[in-house]
């Protein structure tokens, strides 16, 4: 039975012009929520951002991962995804999935489903 | 020989046969008669095939074991008999750059031509298993086939379904062997015989029929068709015995999902895309076998003043059957064409175009996921009683309302309050943002305090409520009810956005917990969990509460000394056990939603949406103190300084009750036999002894009265807290 796991995470909001010039620590993988906004997975060190000291840099601890092979994930997403996903690879790509908010990671060969915790269990549920 | 049952009777059937052929084949029957298409536009093919009422069986592939079953014989709808089987029906979503529907010759020519541009193109067609029943905004196609309901979101839609062959109306069109040109020939193919055939307009191919000369006047027989009746050019009778009767009256588009696809990018090709010649009106027979309208029910309506063609349609019900008016329009179009001396357009057409099984409509649907608290597990073991509130499961009560109201009262108890809308504001323009937003003078707010505050909207009226505290002169952390939360960011972003300000916004609303702790006794509990200085009332700090990271708030909701305690949610559990541990000796209780809200209203707080309204101002509810008119601007100001000119003609007061019982939240107020208002909140208050309540007053002669009669009993307006008017406890 699948098992969504708690992502180690920063959540980061800032001009995205100092979004855009910053590079993140070698293992942490930077997702743009939004244009002023990034979810960086795999990071819990303390980040700084220079180039902007208005910048809200919080540990995140309520988004919760799930991978799934290739096949598995597009065959669940046919049938609860009304959106077309992005044909390239690696890809990030958010919104609802089984009317439930899903930010997907796409790599070749897997999906990388994450969800926050409040919908976990829906999520679940909704998946098998 | 493969075998469906029809009425209880097994009937055997040829591969490729459809049910309709099948029946047909055997001697049977699905309906009552009425000219034949077996093209899926008329409704004289329907019957219930496994327990699915309205299947076109001209258009279902006959299986070994298929039930059918005929339509009840009344005229009453088929309602399901069993318990309905296969209820969920899986949908896949598709997605292309055009969908083509219909693959006939246009169709085809189209796909090709799509594809040969390079475009990702699907093809639908019923004959291959894809019936579309609807195309919605997107545009979204969607059609129902073998494996389920599949949702093709395309970026243009090519609309190919060809040409629907003209029924006849005349008396008699009901009998059996009626049937179109392209049907007979059809069922000919399938090797049925059709008898001595008579053809009126053009005849069946490959078929040997006898042509009808003239004007139609009518259909002769018993319950199956014996002979067709023309009149001559001289005005002669001429009657023309026969089995079956092939109708040749020409084509009218097929163009109903063109028509439901107005306004999207939709196109029709092909016979679809012609523009339909209208029959000649019909004196008398039926028009619209769905609902049974004939000629003299629409002659009825027009007299009656129905003359356009969606009052007839609504007057006589024409086209609102099955088949969504494939077979009548064209003649409603005729009959008023030649009443009324214009031709009018074909009423709207919107989707479904056939009938569906709840389980096709809600395939792929799910409802809305109700978010949960990161205690929610521990609610559960804890035996609460859960509900939706504020769009998030809450516990409503643990089991006992009055222990965990005294726990509050009189020792401490802990309360999720995770719920809360939580959203970190920075920049340079921050505190500007604020002051906009708000009606308080955010700019006295020092570091390190929280203020209680409204939030209102353009017109003045309360929005939510919540708190602002200040972490630094560019940073700022807002609190907003549960059910306000969704909101709040859209509210705050939008403006930030509109006045061009430069600050950033995080909302963390489902990324941390909170836990209200609260009574007496919290003072000790939190000095056991690691807190060495209490905070002061409105004070918050960032410090580690039983090792978990927090931001504490000191406010009271309660009455009571009261902290939240904001944290990661990822620690909520482990916090709520250690307090819980360390509480046992000091009688500590989790309390639900139900308590809160009774302690609460002893404190005469409001719940936005349950005390308030949509026009409810901080005058209505008795809360100027909380607005600063002298500030230069902020969001419902000038609404408020317009409004205020205006006499108040209700507010939201304080009422108490000498005895109880409580009287329900929505009793109507009375005063002197006169509606006076009604109850918003109430409670009979264990710790008061007396009943209080929050209600809606209107004034009289600009004068709130005294005393209003509420469940036959007086009450008595008084002012608000009810319980420790001083507020001695909370700030403890």
């Amino acid at each position: 039975m699948p098992a969504l796991e708690t992502l180690t995470a920063m959540r980061i909001v800032a001009a995205p012009t100092a979004l855009d010039s910053t590079q993140w620590p070698q293992n942490a993988l930077p997702l743009r929520t939004a244009p002023d906004e990034i979810l960086l997975l795999n990071a819990s060190a303390p980040i700084s951002l220079p180039a902007d000291e208005h910048a809200l840099i919080e540990p995140e601890g309520s988004f919760m991962g799930l991978w799934l092979p290739m096949s598995e994930a597009l065959e669940f997403l046919e049938r609860t995804c009304a959106w077309e996903l992005p044909v390239a690879r690696p890809a990030f790509a958010q919104g609802a999935v089984a009317n439930v908010p899903v930010k997907l990671w796409l790599e070749p060969e897997r999906i990388l489903f994450i969800v926050q915790a409040p919908f976990a269990a829906d999520f679940l549920e909704r998946l098998r | 020989m493969p075998r469906v049952i029809f009425e209880n009777q097994p009937i055997d059937f040829h591969e490729g046969d459809s049910v309709l052929i099948a029946l047909l084949r055997a001697g049977q029957h699905p309906t009552a008669g009425g000219c034949l298409c077996l093209a899926g536009d008329c409704p004289h093919c329907l019957a219930t095939v496994d327990g699915v009422s309205y299947t076109r069986t001209c258009q279902t592939a006959a299986r070994p074991g298929q039930i059918i079953q005929r339509h009840p014989a009344n005229g009453e709808p088929p309602l399901p008999t069993a318990p309905a089987h296969n209820v969920e029906v899986p949908a896949r979503n598709l997605h292309c750059e055009v969908a083509v529907i219909g693959q006939g010759a246009a169709g085809r020519a189209a796909a090709d031509e799509a594809r040969a541009a390079g475009k990702n193109v699907i093809a639908l067609d019923s004959k291959h298993g894809q019936e579309v029943i609807g195309i919605y905004l997107g545009p979204l196609v969607v059609a129902r086939t073998a494996e389920g309901m599949w949702h093709v979101h395309a970026q243009e839609v090519i609309v190919a379904t060809g040409a629907v062959e003209l029924p006849p109306v005349a008396p008699g069109n009901e009998l059996r062997g009626i049937m179109t040109a392209r049907a007979a020939a059809q069922l000919h193919a399938a090797g049925i015989n059709l008898g001595r055939v008579v053809a009126i307009g053009a005849p069946p191919e490959n078929i040997p029929a006898e042509l009808a000369e003239g004007t139609l006047l009518r259909f002769e027989g018993e319950s199956k068709v014996e002979a067709v009746v023309t009149q001559t050019a001289a005005g002669a009778e001429r009657r023309w015995p026969c089995d079956t009767v092939s109708i040749g009256l020409g084509l009218t588009p097929r163009d109903t999902l063109l028509r439901i696809g107005n306004g999207l990018n939709v196109r029709a090709v092909g016979e679809a895309a012609q523009s339909a010649s209208l029959p000649p009106c019909p004196a008398a027979g039926t028009v619209c076998h769905c609902s049974s309208v004939s000629v003299a029910d629409l002659d009825a309506a027009w007299e009656r003043g129905f003359r356009e063609m969606e009052l007839v349609k609504r007057a006589t019900l024409a086209g609102t059957g099955t088949c969504q008016g494939a077979a009548c329009l064209p003649y409603l179009r005729s009959f008023l064409a030649e009443r009324g001396g214009t031709v009018q357009a074909p009423f709207t057409a919107r989707p479904v175009t056939r009938q569906l099984t709840l389980g096709e409509a809600a395939a792929g649907a799910h409802h809305r996921a109700t978010p949960r608290t990161a205690l929610d597990a521990e609610h559960r073991k804890l035996g609460a009683r859960m509900d939706r509130v504020g769009g998030w499961w809450r516990p409503w009560t643990y089991g006992n309302f009055l222990e965990e109201y005294w726990a509050v009262r009189e020792a401490v108890s802990l309360g999720d309050v995770s719920t809360l809308g939580k959203m970190l504001i920075s920049g340079p323009d921050a505190l500007e943002l604020l002051e906009r937003l708000y009606p308080t003078q955010v700019s006295t707010i020092k570091p390190g305090r929280s203020r209680y505050v409204l939030l209102l909207n353009e017109r003045g009226y309360v929005l939510d409520d919540g708190l602002i505290s200040r972490d630094s002169e560019t940073r700022f952390a807002l609190t907003f009810t549960s059910g306000g939360a969704s909101m709040a960011e859209m509210w705050v972003r939008d403006w930030a956005e509109s006045w061009g300000l430069d600050v950033r916004l995080l909302n963390q609303t489902m990324s941390l917990g909170a836990i209200n702790v609260t009574g007496p006794l919290t003072h000790e509990l939190l000095r056991r969990a690691g807190l060495s200085q209490p905070l002061q009332y409105m004070q918050h700090v960032r410090t580690e509460v039983a090792g978990v990271p927090c931001r504490l708030y000191r406010l009271s909701f309660t009455g009571e000394i009261s902290y939240e305690l904001h944290h990661p949610s990822e620690h909520s559990t482990k916090l709520w056990r250690t307090l819980l541990e360390l509480g046992r000796d000091l009688g500590i209780r989790p309390h639900g939603i139900e308590t809160l809200l009774k302690l609460r209203l002893e404190k005469g707080h409001i719940i936005v949406g349950q005390d308030t309204d949509f026009d409810s101002t901080p005058r209505r509810v008795n809360m100027e103190w909380a607005i600063k008119m002298t500030k230069p601007y902020f969001v419902g100001q000038q609404a408020i300084l317009r409004t205020n000119k205006i006499p108040l003609d209700k507010q939201l007061v304080a009422l108490e009750m000498a005895e109880g019982p409580a009287p329900l939240e929505g009793e109507v107020l009375w005063n002197n036999g006169e509606y006076a208002g009604y109850v918003t909140s109430s409670f009979q208050s264990p710790v008061l002894g007396k009943v209080v309540m929050l209600a809606w007053l209107k004034l009289f002669n600009d004068a709130l009265p005294e005393t209003v009669t509420v469940a036959g009993r007086p009450a008595h307006r008084v002012n608000a807290p009810f319980y420790d008017q001083e507020g001695a406890r909370a700030r403890a």
